[in-house]
């Protein structure tokens, strides 16, 4: 038998080759055209993106700013109210008090003697959620003695309390050295409980200890130093009562080492101050000399100067002014004519109004000295009065003559700023250079203002200082005469709509499952809502948009992707606006104007960075419509929670906020009608948003010119159905992907473990084959090693110098001087597989075992290695090559992938008879088999895989012997490693393609159905598509699917170290190894992929591949 | 077996629904006009809530809230229209109806600001009679008839006191009609614009309204002239007679318990005329717990309502808290303190107090 050679130089009969060289050509050009098409198609595409849609949006919609004007009306404050005049209240109020004392016979109580405060008490009181509070607290807590935050209500005359409290202030109080003083009020949402306090004055002493108890609990935990108590509308007649009940608490707190301090608001007809036992027992009273016009009154002055004073000296006349802390408001309210109530706000937005309003500049002073102004925001007049850092030091000088105990600050964070400068004033403070400065400069800060009412916000981020110049009048009051208003960033809301009406909106459909029954319901109900689509459904399901918009209902834009636009840069946040509006633009024919933010939940924004979104959609020219009723349906709380929180929220909102999309909608469903049937008997009308924006449908969903855009859609609509369908494709391909690895993983496990070792002896001589080509620095080791093998059956040492040009041949002669059992056949340069076959056609003995060069053996390994083949099925064995130069990380890597390899696969593949290579470095074979199989062909690259799927089809066994292990060489940088797999990889592919009709052929069973196809799906396209799907995955991060991602990467990476683990375990190598598959993935991930993507592009162009083996380096140490 | 008991339970107990005269149904869902049937067994309960400033501002929150506190539905639910507001309460009768709850307006022919003890104004009940307002009370009808659902109307109510502006007191009072005996000026003015009233109404077609006759419990002065019979204008014009009970109300008063502030009244009421049910269309007292106990006195009175008098068909507390000239507070509401609030909860649990009315077809 002697193989039959093949003719060197017929370099065109290889696997791929290409004689006529046109193969090539002709791909390259279909694929550039293809190419050039794609681009062309993405460019268009990309740029229909960035159209911005031309949208007339009613101009009276967009500008609010230049709707407001202002009003020049006589300053209502300066009025002076009928009653006022003839007498007024706090002249009544003391003269009731002297009458009544006088009446008991009562003397005036003895002033107590009180340590005095050695420091001027400054409260602040504070307002929960007010972002503006706690910045303002943080900014000035150097001047704040004391702190009164909202905290607690008297909900029932049991006593009952409801504790809502910032549990960030003890901790920030306690750094800063500020008491905590807690508020206690009586006030239950807007409602004042008189009779709570009433009952509680009334009741036995048991329910009110149960009361002390309560409160005393609340302050224990707030680490308060007491307790302010603002109890009003209570009924004087009382007073008695209410007066010993105030005394046992103020007992109860003493008790406790904590303080009672007792609000005082003028004109309410219980003033605790009247009562000699609350004059006693309390530590404080705190004045509230201020709201002397209340919010449900008509305009008039919070706070004039007459009616401060005339306060300060009646509430002061007859005690201690050290019991007494002075309120100061600096505050403002809005009076919208025509409706019952008006909204407070703070000195910024006061600013905001007169400067958009561009009022003309104005001087408070004389007699009131309370400044205000009228506006118009186009539908309604408006007033507003205010409080600012003049009237406020006019009271604190007032207060300071008295020798008032200190002052309270209503209310951190609606305070004109300048107070702050106004406090360490010195009392003969004049209107100097320093002082127009630190008061007289009006700072526009990042406060944001709020104007109008409503849900529908648009934003102006100007800025501006302005100007007031402060003068001291012959009264000796301070004046402010406005000359110049600060601007601060704005919201604009306007939408607030009728009493009587109400919005529906839907997030985050169409939905083919909830939006038609959603749909249905509107229907029966006769009502028109809106629904805010995001893109991605919206091209998912154009009918059921189209069906939205012919039952009357509006549509908003929410964006493409439903990302958080806070995460998002700014041109995202455009494309997603875009793209959406392009897509609805070509299903439904119209425009829309509405956009609202996804994860919108918080609808008031407190910082700027929250303003840059609205403030993009603002200038794409979007209304940006937010929700003030939000029942949470998203998270499935429970039909009943749902329209619960929905008749609570409808008592302040009018845009309801649900869900049609995005999961379970089930519950939104069951609720919608029982909230369309409250709404109804509530006296509600559902109107559409535009309707409670005033103006019409046809105005928020414009319908474009005629032709306009026509092709645009086209292109983007083509776009947004193939951007689709490549995310379809690759959810589909991970899910694949993802199965059938964990399959093969369980299957190869499992087969693994029932791997069972021959046990017998063999006993024949064996002929070792070694091709060597310039392996001069290594081949004696190699030699060495056969040499010493303890095999006794008879050994031949075969070395085939492939055309060295180094000392090889003369290495290997030296050897075979001395020992007869080494041969050297010498040849020119024909390649690896022809020097073997050469061999094989020298070797004398029927058993050949193949040895790379530069793989050493161990004593045992040629009797492990050999012992298969008493079986005479057995065509060949494959050895156990393991990397013997572990000097670097690169080379550690492939131990562990050559541990996983062998360990798991090869024993696998054995069970079943489908090991697809026996390796070249370590092998054997059957002459007479090799033979019967063609010998070894020259036209692959990877002629051990090539012989292995030979022997295959000869029906011979293909075996694995563990213990038959040879220590190789692996390459030690990337670049001989990428060479290396390169040549593989084409080898592979050679083979794959040559033996192609194996795959999936019934004859071969396990490797035409499992072995063959892994390596086809698993060591070339899944290898070759992974880069792609990792920059598709990289480039879907910004749009929020990365969760969505997370679990199958999580998989991928617990397989692989499953895998390490177990093969480790099998080899008995230390398991602290297999760690390394992690960091391994990221170098061989992209480094196989290439070789690939090369091998194929070579494969395809028909170009052969030289023998391009490792630089060798003798590094693999000899062992015995 | 279980399918047979099943039937059975069915056609029993839809021959039990054919035998009654009440059809618990709800009103926009009949055939023909509804209105308010007077029940065989039970009383229903009801209420005025406080809704805030005006007395004419319902809200479903405002009644949802009530009902909450008290723990039961209201069959009646109490409101006001003002003539001089001159419009028709359409909104707020709604939000009552479609709550399922049976309205009862005061229609109360009197001017802003609507204060007591200032005597007739523009609404006059000679101008009432005159025909100067026909035309709004026209329209109010004409509306009332749209509104379709079935609805209660105590025209002047209270006329025997002297508070309000359309009291017998203030239109000649005792002064003899000439050739007349028992007939005084005052009573029978308000029985002339009573007639007038009802008269034009009904012409409207508003059948869905069923008039109440509503007195205080104790004429103002207690005297023959100023009782309620005096001032009744005859069955044909009157469906329910009403009657408002209040203990005390103000600081100043006295405290009375409730039951001689309901029997003698009643036994006077049921005199007026024999056939017609009775309710009473308000009643409450202050919380004054130097003077007397608001809990007995609601717990008393809801047992007695409920069980001495029965002719009265319905009770409806009037829950407001308001603040009087000297800055005190008269405090009606039934949960003035805690103690008044369980004695009203516990008294009204009772199911003989019906929380939800019943309807029938108009004749």
């Amino acid at each position: 038998m002697r193989p039959k050679m093949s003719d060197s130089s017929d370099r065109t009969s290889f696997v791929f080759s290409d004689p006529s060289g046109r193969r090539w050509p002709r791909l390259r050009r279909i694929l550039l055209l293809a190419l050039a098409l794609a681009f062309v198609g993405v460019v268009l595409f990309a740029r229909t993106l960035f159209v911005t849609p031309q949208m007339r949006l009613p101009l009276n919609l967009r500008h609010l700013k230049g709707q407001l004007k202002s009003l020049q009306k006589a300053n209502p404050a300066a009025a002076p109210k009928p009653v006022q005049a003839r007498v007024p209240l706090w002249e009544k109020f003391l003269a009731a008090r002297r009458a009544s004392r006088k009446a008991t016979a009562t003397p005036p109580p003895p002033l107590v003697v009180r340590k005095a405060g050695t420091r001027e008490v400054h409260l602040a009181f504070y307002r929960n959620g007010d972002p503006y509070s706690y910045a303002s607290l943080e900014q000035h807590a150097s001047q704040i003695t004391h702190l009164c935050p909202e905290w607690m209500s008297v909900v029932n005359g049991m006593g009952d309390l409801q504790i809502d409290a910032d549990n960030r202030l003890p901790k920030l109080t306690a750094a800063h050295g500020i008491a905590l003083m807690p508020l206690l009020t009586n006030l239950l949402g807007d409602t004042w409980q008189p009779e709570a306090i009433e009952n509680l004055a009334n009741a036995d002493s048991a329910r009110q200890q149960h009361f002390f108890q309560n409160v005393l609990g609340a302050l224990r935990n707030a680490r308060a130093a007491g307790v302010v108590i603002d109890w009003q509308d209570v009924d004087p007649a009382y007073l008695d009562r209410i007066g010993d009940f105030v005394g046992h608490f103020a007992d109860a707190l003493h008790r406790d080492g904590r303080e009672l301090w007792v609000c005082v608001n003028p004109g309410e007809p219980l003033a605790l101050s009247d009562s000699d036992k609350v004059v006693e027992k309390a530590d404080r009273f705190v004045a509230l000399l201020y709201d002397e016009t209340s919010e449900d009154e008509t305009p008039g002055a919070l706070s004039s100067r007459p009616w401060f004073e005339g306060w300060l000296d009646s509430l002061l006349a007859d005690g201690d002014p050290d019991q007494w802390i002075i309120g100061l408001g600096s505050y403002g309210y809005d009076w919208t004519k025509g409706q019952p109530k008006a909204d407070q706000i703070s000195f910024a937005e006061a600013m905001s109004r007169a400067s958009y309003a561009e009022v003309p500049g104005f001087a408070a002073g004389a007699p009131d000295y309370n400044p205000t102004f009228s506006y118009d925001d186009g539908d309604d007049e408006h007033t507003v009065s205010f409080l600012d850092a003049t009237t406020f030091l006019n009271e604190l000088r007032s207060a300071r003559r008295k020798k008032a105990g200190g002052i309270a600050i209503f209310r951190l964070g609606l305070e004109d700023s300048a107070i702050w400068d106004a406090i360490p004033l010195p009392p003969n403070a004049r209107p100097d250079a320093r002082m127009q400065s630190e008061l007289g400069i009006l700072k526009g800060t990042d406060t944001i203002a709020d104007i109008g009412d409503g849900e529908v916000v648009s934003v102006d981020e100007s800025r501006a200082d302005g100007l007031r110049a402060i003068g001291l009048d012959a009264s000796g009051n301070f004046t402010a005469t406005y000359k110049q208003f600060p601007e601060f960033p704005t919201l604009y809301h306007q939408g607030g709509g009728k009493p009587h009406e109400v919005s529906l909106t839907f997030d985050d459909g169409p939905d083919p499952k909830w939006t038609p029954k959603i749909l249905d319901i509107l229907k029966a109900a006769n009502v028109k809502a809106a629904f805010f689509l995001v893109g991605v459904n919206a091209e998912r399901y154009p009918n059921l948009v189209r069906r939205i918009v012919a039952q009357g209902h509006e549509i908003g834009n929410h964006t493409y992707y439903h990302p958080n636009l806070g995460a998002c840069w700014p041109e995202h946040i455009r494309l997603e606006l875009n793209a959406t509006q392009l897509l609805l633009e070509t299903i439904t024919g119209r425009s829309t104007t509405l956009f609202r933010p996804p994860y919108g939940s918080d609808t008031s924004p407190s910082g700027l960075n929250e303003l840059i979104p609205l403030k993009i959609a603002q200038d794409l020219n979007y209304l940006v419509i937010l929700e003030n009723i939000d029942p949470q349906d998203w998270a499935r709380p429970g039909t009943d929670v749902i329209v619960s929180r929905v008749k609570q929220e409808r008592r302040d909102g009018n845009i309801i906020l649900l869900h049609d999309g995005g999961g379970d909608r089930s519950q939104t469903v069951a609720a919608l009608p029982r909230i369309l049937d409250y709404l109804a008997t509530r006296g509600d009308t559902v109107v559409p948003l535009s309707t409670l924006m005033g103006t019409t449908r046809d105005a928020v969903m414009p319908l474009p010119q005629a032709g306009e855009h026509a092709m645009v859609r086209i292109v983007s609509g083509t776009g947004f159905r193939v951007l689709r369908d490549i995310e379809e494709l690759l959810w589909a391909f991970m899910i694949v992907a993802t199965a059938l690895t964990v399959l093969r993983t369980l299957l190869v496990v499992w087969l693994a473990t029932r791997f069972r070792r021959r046990a017998n002896d063999f006993a024949e001589p064996v002929s070792v084959l070694i091709a060597a080509f310039n392996e001069g620095k290594v081949i004696a080791a190699t030699l060495r090693s056969v040499l010493a093998s303890d095999y006794g059956a008879g050994l031949e040492v075969v070395v085939i110098d492939d055309g060295s040009t180094d000392n090889t041949a003369t290495e290997v002669e030296g050897f075979a001087c001395n020992d007869e059992r080494v041969r050297l056949l010498r040849q020119t340069n024909f390649g690896k597989a022809a020097a073997l076959s050469r061999g094989l056609a020298a070797a004398r003995h029927d058993i050949v075992a193949f040895l790379d060069a530069d793989t050493h053996v161990q004593p045992d390994t040629l009797r492990h290695l050999t012992r298969p083949f008493a079986d005479t099925r057995v065509g060949a064995v494959s050895g156990h090559a393991k990397v013997g130069n572990l000097r670097s990380f690169l080379a550690r890597c492939q131990s562990l992938e050559y541990i996983c390899g062998f360990n798991l696969d090869r024993r696998a593949y054995t069970r079943w008879n489908c090991v697809t290579v026996v390796p070249g470095a370590i092998s054997a074979a059957r002459k007479e088999a090799v033979a019967e199989a063609g010998w070894l062909s020259l036209d692959t690259l990877a002629e051990d895989t090539d012989l292995t799927l030979s022997l295959h089809r000869k029906s011979y066994r293909v075996e694995y012997a563990p213990e038959a292990i040879a220590w190789t060489e692996a390459p030690e940088t990337v670049r001989a490693l990428a060479r290396q797999r390169f040549r593989w990889a084409y080898g592979t592919m050679q083979c794959l393609w040559k033996h192609r009709d194996l795959t999936f052929n019934w004859h071969y069973r396990a490797l035409g159905w499992f072995s063959l196809p892994s390596v086809w799906l698993f060591q070339i396209i899944l290898v070759a598509i992974s880069p792609l799907v990792d920059f598709l995955l990289l480039v879907s991060l910004p749009f929020g699917i990365w969760g969505a991602v997370l679990p199958f990467v999580v998989i991928f990476l617990a397989i692989d170290l499953f895998i390490a683990v177990l093969a480790c375990l099998l080899e008995g190598e230390p398991v602290i190894g297999a760690w390394r598959i992690l960091p391994m993935r990221l170098i061989y991930r992209p480094l196989l992929s290439y070789v690939i993507w090369k091998a194929s592009f070579r494969a395809l162009k028909g170009v052969w591949v030289s023998w391009a083996k490792i630089e060798r380096t003798a590094s693999v140490p000899a062992r015995t | 077996m279980r399918q047979f008991v099943l039937g059975l339970v069915l056609v029993l107990g839809g021959s039990f629904a054919g035998c009654r005269k009440e059809v618990a149904a709800a009103p926009n869902e009949r055939q023909q006009p509804l209105i308010l049937a007077v029940p065989t067994n039970g009383k229903y309960t009801g209420a005025f809530i406080d809704f805030g400033d005006t007395e004419d501002n319902v809200t479903l929150d405002g009644i949802e809230d009530f009902e909450t506190m008290v723990g039961k539905h209201q069959a009646i639910i109490a409101s006001s229209s003002y003539w001089g507001e001159q419009r028709f309460p359409t909104r707020n009768l709604e939000i009552i109806s479609r709550h399922g709850s049976m309205p009862l307006v005061f229609w109360s022919p009197w001017d802003k600001p609507y204060l007591q003890n200032r005597g007739p104004d523009r609404f006059s009940l000679r101008e009432i009679i005159k025909g100067t307002w026909d035309t709004y009370i026209d329209r109010w009808a004409d509306s009332a008839r749209a509104f379709g659902k079935p609805m209660l109307v105590s025209f002047a109510n209270e006329m025997n006191g002297e508070w309000f502006p359309w009291s017998g007191w203030f239109y000649g009072a005792n002064k003899p009609v000439p050739g007349q005996p028992n007939e005084w000026q005052g009573p029978e003015t308000f029985k002339k614009a009573y007639r007038h009233v009802v008269d034009r109404v009904r012409a409207r077609g508003a059948k869905n309204i069923q008039w109440v006759f509503h007195t205080n419990n104790y004429a103002e002065p207690n005297e023959t002239w100023n009782y309620p019979a005096a001032y009744y204008p005859g069955s044909n014009y009157v469906d329910w007679l009403g009657m408002s009970i209040y203990g005390q109300q103000v600081g100043g008063d006295d405290w009375s318990p409730v039951e001689p502030l309901i029997t003698w009244p009643y036994d006077q009421m049921c005199a007026v005329d024999p056939t017609k049910p009775i309710m009473v269309a308000e009643w409450g007292v202050g919380e004054f717990p130097r003077h007397g106990d608001k809990a007995k006195f609601i717990s008393e009175g809801l047992q007695l309502l409920r069980t001495q008098y029965p002719r009265i068909k319905a009770a409806v507390y009037w829950s407001e808290r308001w603040q009087n000239d000297d800055n005190t507070y008269s405090n009606l509401r039934v949960n003035s303190s805690v103690e008044a609030l369980a004695a009203y909860k516990k008294g009204i649990a009772n199911p003989a107090w019906l929380g939800r009315p019943l309807f029938k077809p108009q004749k």
